[in-house]
């Protein structure tokens, strides 16, 4: 493994991010409101654009100052987080999209497929996008290079803060 | 509009009972990797309940929330409850054998040394009573 210069990332305000795109995307299915799923996808495509977490506003000015919320910041890579959003955002658009034009059984499908990944990493602290971000880095392709933190499996939240 | 709503709520609620069965599935298979490794940790069984706690030194949480209730529950039952805690950067061994995913992870074992519950992320001190209490 290549030595790398890791960030501080902190994971409450990508957990933040999650529970809100699963709160959200879930009342939107139960109303039956696309648009709602779309609000969801123009955010997490806003955070895409401004490489943050879509509702780190919302973490930043309303759940750490009431301590709803405790900072948990790691040495970790920004990128593979950041491509996940991305690749969030493009089901999401899909799915909403897909909603938009009537093919209601593959819009909610792919709502709930964004879901189930925000759900994984959020309560079981895998990030399917950043596995595939690290398994890309593998196949050398432009943009990807970035290793998992050492002694972290890829996807998985680092365990410890790698450097002094 | 009623029962769109009311079939709506109810698929959705069946989705995430789904998602947490499966979640569910995941621990038990934990805890069956905690059973066969138990004597990774002992040599002899200390004959009392045990609360295995993977950490690391730079986990928020674990620090914040985790350890202050791990100090309450020992406080409360003193000699009658064993704490184990492993440092999971000093023992990847260890972390990697039972399976643990992220910190802080808790597992109860009864005196026997069958693990009988796991906690993944924070566990209050109230719900770590409520599991010894059952075991």
């Amino acid at each position: 493994m290549t030595s790398q210069t890791l960030q501080k990332v902190d994971h409450a305000a990508l957990k933040a991010n999650q529970l809100f795109i699963i709160s959200l995307s879930i009342l939107a299915f139960i109303l039956n409101q696309p648009w709602l799923a779309a609000f969801v996808a123009l955010v997490m495509g806003l955070g895409s654009a401004l490489k943050v977490p879509g509702f780190l506003p919302i973490y930043k000015n309303v759940l750490k100052p009431r301590g709803w919320m405790k900072p948990d910041v790691l040495d970790d890579n920004p990128e593979p987080h950041r491509f996940s959003q991305i690749l969030g955002f493009v089901f999401m658009t899909a799915g909403s999209i897909s909603l938009f034009v009537g093919a209601t059984v593959l819009g909610w499908s792919l709502v709930w497929l964004v879901v189930a990944l925000a759900s994984l990493n959020a309560f079981g602290g895998f990030c399917v996008g950043c596995a595939v971000y690290y398994w890309l880095t593998r196949f050398n392709l432009p943009g990807f290079n970035k290793q998992p933190p050492a002694g972290t499996f890829p996807g998985m939240k680092p365990k410890a803060r790698v450097s002094a | 509009m009623s029962d769109d709503f009311l079939l709506r709520f109810g698929l959705a609620i069946a989705i995430i009972v789904v998602g947490m069965l499966g979640y569910w599935l995941i621990n038990q298979r934990l805890l069956v990797r905690a059973r066969n490794n138990i004597f990774t940790l002992f040599s002899k069984l200390p004959n009392k309940p045990v609360i295995v706690y993977f950490t690391t030194p730079d986990c928020a949480p674990c620090k914040t929330l985790q350890r202050p209730a791990l100090n309450q529950v020992s406080r409360l039952l003193g000699e009658r409850l064993e704490v184990v805690e492993i440092d999971a950067t000093e023992r990847p061994d260890l972390a990697k054998k039972w399976g643990v995913m992220s910190v802080p992870t808790t597992f109860l074992l009864d005196a026997r040394g069958e693990a009988r519950y796991v906690n993944n992320g924070v566990a209050r001190a109230e719900k770590l009573m409520e599991q010894l209490q059952t075991l």
